[in-house]
């Protein structure tokens, strides 16, 4: 048996708590209050609830009869996360984080994000639950991600680009992790992956197995005959929320799919458990497989999916890579690119790009398996929100001209009605 | 009274780093606090971070920092140097060798937040063996009992971090400050006491209470803004001796 919850917030030798001594105490805090309410069954009861009606769980097991035709291995089912509202998984996490803050007398709710998914999926939290929320977002993404910044603001959120180190992701957490340890009295910091110091790994787990175990359920009830579980590897959460019921199941195989980005070398990707760019190293609070040079620096990370473009993975998925559990694989941002484009041409359904390279590890593993056999893909968000990268991809000319001519109507201050566009 | 300095090695520049430890020991500075950058120092404020992000980008990575450490401790063989840097710079090197080379650069002690004197990866361990202190890192947030345990560990020194925040923003010395400062010395240990000390007056306070005071961001503060022209260097380091000596009092 290989045990799914930390050893005193060791995974094998991966996790802990490697943080100075002014955040661990709203660390230990924390981890107290959550060993105490996830017990609680009033507390449980308010986070089903919310569940059922406001994430609006249970997400479906879609089967995929094209894909599986067009495949021609196993029977290809997605569960799909991005039907969750936010659109991702991430909201599974927030909303459990936050009641908890709410429960331990927390007015006050920070958070980082890189793409903004995190960070919209807590603003959005926030604004149901009522707490003031704070969102710091590396300046570089705050440009590039506009419309998860609009969102977040709409949900009352304030967004601090944070403009010191590469101003991305990790900056990011470095700036939350300050302003928790200055504001930790009235201040919970929700982090948005299975990642961090300890408790963090085992509190994210807990709030996302509920997708794993909807999976397990919805099989059952089904007769569905897993083989395979994929997810794609950010940080982790959305993988091991889905892997967990199934990790002392012999029968069946997990994996892991990592961002390939654009090539194997340095700088090109953010492949930590394939590939030769990482190592195993203790930055930013635990210890795992990073992508640091052999200083101990962070190195910079590529991808297509801002999702997945971090430099760490989280402990418990290290760990379970390390001893053979998860598989892994990394998938090129082009194979992202079609797998996104093969979804929905042929079964509707829109991968957000992170959740696209899970579905090219299925593509490329689907005639490996029985055809008796089931092949569960985690769609861990939907692609609405990739509009701004994937259409100058799949047609650039024509979004180029609505962009130009969106940015004359603002410049004229025109409603659309008005617009040129409309009059030729 | 002994003033503990900050500088970070590499900042703005080789040469400059190794005039401003000049400026500090000269302003009357007798241990030097060196940091070896990191691409995130989440326990440091914004002007460390900063800072530390210029000595990177010029490419003062463990090996040159400790080259221009090398040359700080030719220079002033009678003053300490600690080292301060993450747990990131000393793991992945292993932290045996990390503390050998810090060794053979004339280092006396290394101060690593983040790794925890309960988890600290054989730091305590490689230290002694090469004749090192290890120094943590005690802050007021933590428990009384954490604290007291850390307090009766029989580390030589303890840095005691004066703020429930990181480095950066004003302190003030209140009476729970003179308290916890009582508690982090209870076992013996010399306490470093800093994080925000910005004027004579504050390091005069803070002086009687504690064995060294530490100031860092504010030399880091004069650099800052002025690291891109040699005028500004020049004045910087002027200023940088003359905050030294008003510190020291
Ligand atoms: C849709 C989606 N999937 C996956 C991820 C990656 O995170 P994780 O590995 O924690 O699931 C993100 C992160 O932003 C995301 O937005």
């Amino acid at each position: 048996m290989t045990s799914t919850v930390s050893n005193n917030g060791f995974f094998d030798k991966f996790g802990g708590k490697y943080v100075a001594e002014i955040i661990r105490r709203p660390l230990d805090d924390l981890e107290a209050a959550f060993n105490k309410y996830i017990h609680d069954p009033e507390f449980l009861e308010e986070l089903r609830i919310i569940q059922r009606d406001y994430i609006g769980r249970e997400t479906p097991l879609y089967y995929a009869p094209t894909a599986t035709e067009l495949l021609g291995g196993a029977q290809i089912y997605i569960k799909l996360e991005g039907l969750a509202n936010t659109g991702a998984h991430k909201i599974n996490n927030a909303i459990g984080q936050c009641l908890l803050a709410k429960k331990m007398g927390k007015t006050r709710i920070i958070a980082e994000t890189g793409a903004g998914q995190h960070g919209l999926a807590t603003a959005a939290a926030c604004a149901k639950l009522g707490l003031e929320c704070v969102v710091y977002m590396g300046e570089v993404d705050v440009r590039r991600q506009q419309p998860n910044v609009a969102t977040m603001e709409m949900y009352g959120a304030k967004v601090v680009p944070v403009t010191s180190g590469s101003r991305t992701l990790k900056d990011a957490v470095n700036e939350a992790m300050r302003d928790w340890a200055t504001n930790f009295k009235n201040t919970h910091y929700v982090l948005g992956s299975a990642l961090g110091p300890a408790p963090f790994p085992d509190i994210v787990r807990t709030f996302q197995s509920i997708i794993g175990e909807e999976v397990k359920r919805q099989a059952a009830e089904r007769n569905i005959d897993i083989a395979a579980v994929v997810a794609c590897v950010g940080g982790g959460s959305n993988s091991i929320g889905v892997f967990t019921p199934f990790i002392n199941d012999a029968n069946v195989r997990l994996i892991g799919a990592e961002a390939g980005g654009i090539g194997p070398n340095v700088g090109e990707n953010a492949a930590r458990m394939t590939g030769n760019a990482s190592r195993e190293g203790i930055v930013q609070g635990y210890k795992s497989r990073f992508l640091i040079d052999e200083d101990g620096q962070s190195m910079p990370t590529r991808s297509i999916s801002a999702g997945l473009d971090y430099m760490g993975i989280g402990p418990q998925l290290a760990a379970l890579g390390e001893s053979g559990r998860v598989e892994f694989t990394a998938f090129l941002d082009k194979e992202a690119l079609d797998a996104v484009k093969f979804f929905a041409r042929n079964e509707g359904i829109l991968f957000a790009l992170e959740s696209a390279h899970a579905g090219a590890a299925a593509m490329k593993i689907a005639k490996e398996l029985p055809k008796d056999k089931a092949l569960v893909i985690n769609m861990s968000g939907r692609g609405d929100k990739d509009i701004f990268i994937t259409s100058p991809v799949f047609r650039p000319e024509k979004w180029k001209e609505f962009l130009k001519a969106e940015l004359k109507r603002l410049e004229n201050n025109e409603d659309i009605h008005d617009a040129e566009i409309m009059n030729n | 009274m002994n003033l503990m300095s900050h500088l970070i090695a590499g900042f703005p520049d080789a040469e400059t780093s190794i005039a401003i430890a000049d400026a500090l020991v000269k302003g009357g500075a007798n241990i030097l606090e060196i940091q070896l950058a990191f691409s995130d120092p989440s326990a440091d404020g914004p002007a460390i971070q900063t800072a530390s992000t210029i000595a990177l980008d010029k490419g003062y990575s463990t090996k040159q920092g400790l080259e221009i450490v090398k040359k700080i401790h030719e220079r002033h063989p009678e003053t300490p140097i600690y080292i301060m840097t993450y747990g990131s710079l000393a793991f992945t090197p292993g932290i045996d060798n990390f503390v050998r080379m810090c060794k053979d650069s004339g280092v006396s002690a290394c101060i690593i937040p983040d790794l925890p004197f309960d988890c600290d990866e054989g730091l305590t361990e490689a230290c002694k063996k090469h004749g090192l202190e290890n120094i943590p890192v005690a802050a007021p947030s933590m428990t009384k009992e954490r604290l007291e345990t850390m307090a009766s560990k029989g580390f030589k020194y303890i840095y005691a971090a004066l703020r429930a925040g990181t480095t950066g923003s004003e302190t003030t010395i209140d009476q729970a400050t003179l308290d916890f400062i009582d508690t982090v010395g209870k076992g013996g240990a010399k306490v470093l006491g800093g994080f925000g000390i910005r004027n004579g007056e504050q390091s005069k306070v803070l002086s009687k209470h504690v064995y060294a005071v530490v100031a860092g961001s504010v030399f880091v503060n004069i650099v800052l803004g002025n690291e891109d022209s040699a005028e500004g260097r020049k004045k910087a380091i002027a200023e940088i001796e003359a905050k030294a000596r008003e510190l020291v009092g």
